[in-house]
């Protein structure tokens, strides 16, 4: 049976967060949460692995208590048990510490064959936890998969996307995918699941209940960077819409407008 | 037999002096858009002169020009009707309202909008919104103008439970076909003081009068809300499914009906193939998507199970739940994009808004089915199933325009008359327009047929508001 691993994590809806203009930070206060989008992709890889080979899905997050929402979404659309590593000290991590703290926390669980990760967060958009995760798990890494061809003696047959093509590569277990999202677009959970989720058992570790974990390596002091400013990009200037009732008038204006540009 | 007179430049400079500059467009330079609203198979109809007004004083000075001069005057909201509703079919001037968009102001202790004709239906509700209020006609096109959707007696998908906008309208403003300005109804919930000429004046298409200034009831925006997707094999498993909803006491929102076809189109347009075209290793044939709305999430959990249970028994495939926010904003974003969807992969379409009882729905569908099998014509087909209200939509890719108008011709005269045999209604909420007149006369009879028109003469004897509409069908001349 395959043991699978699938890292989601809860983000603020990216297109409700604000930034203080005056502190230059991220102002998360009353903004909803949601499921990061791309891990319901790499979950429903998982599930459809399952679906096909047999195996048992664990899900792993970071994050504070209600992160447990997330959780519990994910069980409900094919997890099996979920956990959840929460506690102040490992706040502030950056992906150097995150990606220690989902690998002990997965090393207290056991081995697993397949890991699936989305291909970033769509809040801090780095794209590294997957890179790191397989190294920090000793596990082969397939990026943008487009299909899984086949799973059989240990070994693992995807097709992954190219800039300009696809490849067909081979890999050995462990392996960390992360995978393209119109392939894997995720399903909406059944009645019963979804009741069933709401009160699934979660197992929580804390920075006391993880085995061997070195405190040194968790949270901001785990962290390899510093964030020391945020600030909106600048954007372009906003288009003009010509717009007075008449074509001809219109036109006459775009004309004129386009020839101050010198682009006429 | 009325008879109209031209734009003349002397009429042209009266109009041109009601507004500030910039707003009055007269000899072609008119927004060609004017000609036509989301349904071009029925013509495009250029008007003399067009006008965006800003004020109830400035339609009250422009109507009595125009009553002066004998000039046709039809009223445009954003355009997004589908009956050719707002199209001047005798020229004269388009008197457009989409300048008239500003909220005036909230009454919180009696829950009550007032607003101008021209505000969008999404402004309207996420400025309400945004004050913890519900503004619950739902209407698909968001687009709108709300004046628009009063004057069609628009619906949409939360009628099941709310109504429609005619049970939200309280109060409004009209300009009448001379000029002269009437208050219509008062903020309060009950009445009974004689004819009430507000409910006349709404869903009568800019016919009887020009509203300029409305109040609204609003309610308290529910505090949660959740949606199950129940997919069925078939269309008349699924449909047989909507009263069992309707008796369980399980007060839904919403109940919408949707075939293979359309979700098909929708995940194609939209890319998000939210609603599944296979569960359980079945192909599903046709779903409903039931919304409740509540106060607890564990009430709303009751509601679910109970669905649970009636799907069971209905020989569902599943049920599925809709509860995210990502997943309800892909779900409602699919569902509004099915016009639009069928609009981006068709060249000619046609359509019909019927409503018929909700038992009736099947033996309708079966029917609309096999008109268009024997017409070569493809059907698709959507709507509101938990009031009956079906949007049918004739589309081809093949055909000349003559020859699809000549069999989608025989398509609607079979299926209206169906329509009335099953004690349907011609529209639901998309109106007359000019496009379905014929059918409405047929349906409601000479009597109040004639009727109707009498009413629309007492309003306006000259008929020079939005004529050829609804009950009009008066030839007419221009001088």
């Amino acid at each position: 049976m395959l043991k699978i691993l699938v890292c989601v994590k809860q983000i603020p809806d990216v297109d409700l967060v604000k930034m203080d203009p005056e502190t230059g930070n991220l102002v998360r206060a009353g903004v909803p949460t949601l499921t990061n989008p791309l891990d319901l992709n790499a979950l429903e890889a998982a599930v459809r692995t399952k679906e096909r080979c047999g195996g048992r899905i664990t899900l792993i997050t970071m994050g504070p208590p209600a992160a447990e929402e997330t959780l519990r979404e994910c069980l409900a659309v094919g997890g099996d048990e979920a956990v959840l590593i929460t506690g102040r000290p490992f706040g502030g991590a950056d992906t150097l510490s995150t990606s220690y703290t989902i690998v002990k926390a997965a090393e207290a669980l056991g081995k697993f064959d397949l890991i699936f990760c989305g291909k970033e967060s769509l809040d801090g958009a780095t794209g590294q936890m997957a890179s790191q995760l397989a190294e920090r798990f000793d596990a082969a890494q397939i990026s943008c998969c487009l299909t899984i061809e086949d799973i059989a003696e240990g070994r693992i047959r995807a097709v992954r996307a190219l800039e300009t093509g696809r490849e067909t590569v081979e890999a050995t277990l462990p392996c960390l995918l992360t995978v393209e999202k119109d392939n894997f677009y995720g399903r909406l959970p059944s009645l019963g699941a979804y009741l069933a989720a709401k009160t699934a058992p979660i197992t929580v570790f804390d920075e006391t209940s993880l085995p061997g974990l070195d405190p040194a390596r968790i949270g901001v002091p785990g962290s390899g960077t510093v964030v020391p400013k945020i600030y909106p990009p600048e954007l372009p200037e906003p288009g003009q819409i010509i717009r007075t009732g008449s074509v001809k008038t219109d036109v006459g204006r775009l004309v004129s407008l386009l020839a101050e540009k010198d682009v006429i | 037999m009325p008879a109209y007179n031209k734009i003349t430049s002397a009429a042209a400079e009266e109009l041109r002096a009601c507004v500030s500059t910039g707003r009055f467009f007269f000899g072609g330079e008119a927004d060609p858009n004017y000609t036509h609203d989301e349904m071009p198979i029925y013509g495009r109809f250029m008007p003399e002169a067009a006008v965006d007004v800003e004020t109830t004083e400035e339609v009250s000075a422009i109507m009595k020009i125009c009553s002066r001069y004998k000039i046709p005057v039809t009223c445009r909201g954003a355009g997004t009707g589908l009956v050719g509703g707002c199209v001047p079919l005798y020229g004269g001037l388009v008197l457009c309202t989409r300048r008239m968009n500003r909220i005036l102001g909230y009454d919180m202790e009696n829950l009550v909008v007032r607003l101008q004709p021209g505000v969008l239906l999404k402004d309207l509700a996420a400025d309400a919104l945004s004050r913890g209020l519900l503004y619950p006609p739902d209407p698909g096109e968001k687009t709108a103008t709300v004046g628009g959707n009063i004057s069609t007696n628009a619906g949409g998908m939360r009628a099941v439970k709310y109504g429609v906008t005619r049970d939200y309208v309280l109060a409004m403003t009209v300009v009448l076909a001379d000029g002269r300005i009437l208050e219509l109804g008062k903020p309060v919930s009950k009445s009974s003081s004689g004819y009430s000429l507000l409910h006349l004046m709404i869903g009568s298409e800019g016919t009887l009068g020009i509203i300029t200034e409305m109040a609204l009831k609003l309610v308290p925006n529910p505090q949660c809300d959740v949606s199950c997707l129940v997919p069925f094999r078939d269309v008349e498993s699924c449909i047989h499914f909507v009263p069992k909803v309707r008796l369980a006491n399980l007060d839904p929102q919403s109940i919408e009906f949707m075939d293979a076809d359309i979700v098909s189109s929708s995940a194609a347009f939209t890319g998000s193939p939210i609603f599944p075209e296979r569960v359980a290793n079945t192909a599903v044939g046709a779903s409903v998507l039931v919304t409740f709305v509540g106060t607890e999430p564990d009430e709303l959990d009751r509601r679910m199970i109970k669905l649970g249970e009636i799907a069971k028994e209905a020989g569902a495939l599943d049920v599925l739940v809709v509860a995210t926010p990502s997943n309800k904003k892909a779900a409602w974003s699919a569902r509004s994009s099915f016009l639009t969807a069928i609009e981006a992969d068709t060249r000619l379409i046609d359509e019909m808004d019927v409503v018929v009882p909700v038992d009736r729905i099947p033996a309708f569908l079966l029917y609309i089915r096999s008109l268009g099998e024997q017409t070569g014509i493809r059907i698709r087909n959507f709507g509101h199933a938990g009031d009956g209200n079906l949007h049918i939509y004739c589309c081809s890719n093949d055909l000349e325009e003559d020859e699809f108008k000549r069999r989608v011709k025989i398509i609607m005269d079979a299926a209206y008359r169906r329509c009335a045999e099953l004690e349907g209604q011609v529209s639901g909420e998309h109106a007359i327009g000019h496009a379905k007149m014929a059918y409405l006369r047929e349906s409601v009879g000479e009597d109040v047929f004639a009727l109707m028109g009498g009413i629309k003469k007492v309003f306006d004897p000259d008929m020079l508001l939005n004529p050829g509409k609804v009950c009009d069908r008066e030839r007419r001349t221009s001088c």
